[in-house]
């Protein structure tokens, strides 16, 4: 339950973030990606019927804040969990640069799928025009956070089980 | 069968929101989606954080400025720091407050020329992602701002307004690829659609090649997409290329309106003004 209480806390934070203070650093448009971060943890770390509706939430309260249309970003963000996931069944990943390495692919995985979405099924035309510099920086930019992200949410995870433990 | 569920949850549990996701989607897309559940109560439960929020990166931006004007002066700062530090703070207090009431006197200036239902409103939040341009206003459907409605700064065309609950509404601006607004150069009246791209700058789509445009004209709203009233700015061409082949000349625009400045906007309907 507190486990769920920090995740619903942290994932109130990442939004609060993405849409205000992390506007002012210096990356141009590129916003990092903490929304991504959390669902690539809770998909290594935490594959829970629950992490599966929090990233579909996530990737919902981006449409719900950015997107013009609904449902974009939530399939996104659901097939990010769903793939780093099945990875997570089939290789070991638990160290920093392994979770770094996962979360750059998972950022590809999701940039490819807005981008396919976009052009099949909503007719935009021209977003393949440095679709792949985007896709290669906010991936860089996700996989240099991550680390750190990923060493936060352990610690607050341990103190939380700490503070079960009576003595 | 139970088992295989229970021992397969989160796999097919992935399955089933990977789904859902494009259902809504498809929903969404051929505009069959009437109520989102979620989405007004979320930005209602982000608005006074996003408020709260917002004010502390404008505070940032202001420390952020003043450190970059004061560096040069840092060795005569030194000799009358006390002094200068207090009179400079209440300069940058006063130059606020001058800078915010000029903001606002153009607003007021414009929405006279605009259709009478405009209002002003402020961005309290930015887009949460790389892949749209977009903001969060403070007003709403109680307010009167309906979706559809174009959004406008003093320089030009910003953005259209795509979602609303009662007290805030997400504007899509027009350096967003999904976006379209429909323009003709004042010049020669060539007509045309300007989106964003995410390339860099936005390109104005569907010009023919006999068409006549230079670089340097200036393109402003037609008003026949009934959302943008006729005759704002929307940007200048920056370059033309015309290939050997095709139906269209390629067209890049530099725009009126740098999105990642705006403060204040005025919500406009595109119905003409009052006789």
């Amino acid at each position: 339950m507190k486990l769920s209480l920090l995740f619903l806390l942290v994932s109130f934070l990442a939004i609060l973030l993405q849409t205000t203070f992390l506007h002012l650093l210096p990356l141009g448009p590129i916003v990092p990606d903490l929304i991504l971060v959390l669902c690539v943890y809770w998909g290594l770390n935490h594959p829970t019927v629950g992490a599966v509706l929090g990233s579909f939430l996530l990737g919902y309260s981006v449409d719900v804040f950015s997107s013009p249309v609904l449902g974009l970003n939530a399939f996104a963000m659901s097939l990010v969990f769903l793939a780093v996931y099945l990875s997570s069944r089939c290789i070991w990943i638990h160290n920093p640069l392994l979770s770094a390495a996962v979360v750059f692919f998972a950022s590809w995985v999701k940039g490819v799928a807005l981008v396919l979405v976009g052009t099949l099924f909503l007719a935009v035309d021209g977003l393949w025009m440095g679709v792949f510099k985007y896709i290669f920086l906010e991936a860089l930019v996700a996989a240099m956070l991550a680390p750190a992200v990923f060493s936060l949410l352990r610690h607050g995870q341990r103190y939380l089980e700490e503070a079960r433990m009576p003595f | 069968m139970l088992a295989f569920v229970r021992r397969n949850q989160v796999l097919l549990a992935s399955f089933l929101c990977v789904l859902f996701s494009l259902l809504i989607l498809s929903a969404a897309a051929r505009g069959r989606l009437q109520r989102d559940p979620i989405g007004p109560l979320l930005l209602e439960l982000m608005r006074p954080l996003q408020i709260g929020a917002q004010a502390t990166v404008a505070k940032l931006k202001e420390i952020q400025h003043r450190y970059g004007t004061f560096r040069g002066l840092a060795s005569e700062n030194d000799r009358l720091k006390g002094r200068i530090t207090e009179l400079e703070a209440e300069r940058n207090r006063l130059l606020e407050v001058e800078a915010t009431n000029r903001r606002f006197r153009e607003l007021l200036e414009l929405r006279s020329q605009l259709p009478s239902g405009s209002l002003t409103a402020t961005v309290i939040s930015n887009s949460a992602s790389t892949w749209f341009r977009s903001f969060v206003l403070d007003k709403g459907s109680t307010d009167g701002v309906l979706k559809g409605m174009a959004v406008v700064s003093p320089v030009g065309a910003a953005g259209q307004v795509v979602a609303v609950t009662s007290k805030s509404a997400k504007v899509l601006l027009v350096t967003d690829p999904h976006s379209g607004v429909d323009v003709i150069v004042q010049r020669s009246r060539a007509r045309g659609i300007v989106s964003g791209s995410l390339e860099g700058a936005p390109i104005m789509k569907y010009v023919k090649r006999s068409e006549d445009i230079q670089e340097g004209d200036r393109l402003i709203t037609s008003g026949l997409d009934g959302t943008f009233p006729k005759g704002l700015l929307v940007g200048t061409v920056a370059k033309v290329r015309k290939k050997s082949f095709g139906l269209f000349q390629y067209v890049e625009v530099s725009l009126a309106v740098d999105p990642s400045r705006i403060e204040e906007v005025l919500v406009v309907s595109a119905e003409s003004p009052d006789p």
